[in-house]
């Protein structure tokens, strides 16, 4: 509106209104044909500019000028000029059409379980030709362990953005994330992992090579099983020389070979989690 | 040395000299023509951090300028680097049909008031409400055919790149 005003007092202050007008639409949905109509006589130049588009054609004046939808695709500002002997201009707005998707962004895709906000996602509405739809929407948030449901929540869109925060679930294993509205689905998976080992316990024995030490299973507090390639260290002191294996989980558990031939205490820890102390009789 | 020869070795100088500095002015004039306040205070729910505001004015300001440059050379090189995705496919062939038509635009005398809405939780997305106001000039074939003030609101999407806050989505509305 403001647009329109303020051409008409450019035009008019200079005295070049007159010879032609047009007028334009006040909106039109992104993707639907529109006209213009222009008053006068005469051949003139007709100059489309908007978002991917400038175009230029020859126009009747006093004809309407009929605006295809290919046109009119993207949303946002469109301006209009018709050129005879004089230019004259004026804006219009083309809005999104209805949602035909959704853009849905889901952090992290890895996950400890039992943690506090650790998963967040943000859904935008886009029409078919990838307008953010800013139009209030209700976008539906769902989080499934198999067949179970661990979260559900509804959100309206606010500028064209829904967003959700929630703690991870209790189980190790793939959760899918899902941000629907009316027959849009958006699917994302989320992988749920062990927290960090609880009770992390070793046993180990003298071999002819040295000492063989391993984990226990290594679960998570909640009982699920660690994560293979988490990496747990064991450390041997045997008198006043000190040494530290880092070895990763395989299916369960962890092992390493420690050399040595006197009596050790060998101590493990993953991150910051310590575990039992062994002590190792020196080799006969 | 004659004078002739001096003059004509001062005038060689003076050429060269203007013209290593044109692209150097032309940058600088183009780039502090463009005027940008910025407000993330509203932005969430996210926190803002200084370096990522300072980043944001950076690449936004830098955006425009670009955009700028594209639509009145009809080139698309400036596009490369501060957009990326609808943003970049929409101007991209704006430059297209620009250099087809004959057409071209200036955004001369550029201010925009800028407002975060938006900050992606994990920081992967921030939406800002720009309220830019310019002097809008539309040529055909170097002749002016249009000239207008406006005050437009733009929604726009920005997204970080490697290096850079990227404009993802840029469409104006006509009200926020």
């Amino acid at each position: 509106m403001y647009r329109i005003i303020l051409i008409g007092v450019i035009f008019a202050a200079t005295g070049l209104a007159g010879a032609q007008d047009l007028r334009v639409p006040a909106s039109v949905t992104a993707g639907e044909d529109a006209t213009i109509s222009t008053t006068g006589s005469g051949r003139a130049t007709f100059y489309l500019l908007g978002p991917g588009v400038s175009s230029k054609s020859d126009v009747s004046l006093g004809e309407e000028i009929h605006l295809q939808a290919r046109e009119l695709r993207n949303a946002g500002d469109y301006v209009a000029i018709v050129c005879s002997s004089t230019c004259q201009g004026a804006g219009f707005y083309v809005t999104a059409a209805k949602p035909a998707s959704l853009t849905f962004l889901v952090h992290p895709s890895r996950v400890p379980v039992s943690q506090g906000d650790a998963v967040s996602g943000v859904a935008l509405p886009f029409d078919q030709f990838h307008n953010l739809v800013l139009t209030p929407v209700t976008v539906t948030f769902q989080m499934t362990a198999g067949n179970a449901s661990v979260f559900s929540r509804q959100v309206r869109t606010q500028d064209g953005a829904a967003w959700f925060r929630t703690s991870s679930g209790k189980s190790a294993g793939v959760v899918q994330v899902v941000a629907s509205l009316e027959d849009l689905t958006a699917r994302r998976a989320v992988q749920q992992v062990a927290s960090d080992p609880c009770n992390l316990r070793i046993k180990g024995q003298r071999t002819a090579a040295g000492i063989l030490v391993e984990t226990e299973p290594v679960h998570d507090c909640a009982g699920n099983v660690v994560s293979d390639g988490t990496i747990v260290s064991f450390t041997a002191t045997e008198g006043s020389s000190r040494s530290t294996v880092d070895a990763p989980i395989k299916k369960g558990v962890a092992r390493a070979q420690i050399e040595g031939k006197g009596e050790a205490s060998i101590s493990v820890a993953s991150g910051v989690v310590m575990g039992n102390e062994l002590r190792i009789g020196a080799k006969p | 040395m004659t004078l002739k020869r001096r003059f004509f070795l001062c005038s060689r100088s003076a050429l060269i000299l203007a013209l290593f500095l044109a692209p150097a002015l032309y940058s600088y004039s183009a780039d502090s023509a463009v005027k940008v306040q910025l407000n993330l205070k509203k932005a969430g729910p996210r926190e803002v951090e200084s370096l990522t505001e300072q980043g944001i004015l950076r690449d936004y300001r830098l955006a425009w300028t670009s955009m700028a440059q594209a639509l009145e050379f009809n080139t698309p090189d400036p596009l490369e680097g501060p957009f990326a995705g609808e943003a970049k496919q929409q101007l991209l062939q704006t430059v297209a049909q620009q250099q087809h038509s004959g057409l071209s635009q200036r955004y001369v005398n550029q201010n925009h008031r800028v407002e975060g809405v938006f900050y992606a939780p994990e920081g992967d997305v921030m939406e800002l409400h720009d309220t830019a106001e310019y002097q809008l000039q539309v040529s055909d074939g170097g002749r002016i055919i249009h000239d207008e003030n406006i005050v437009l609101h733009y929604v726009v999407l920005m997204t970080p790149g490697a290096d850079r806050w990227v404009i993802r989505h840029l469409q104006a509305v006509q009200q926020f």
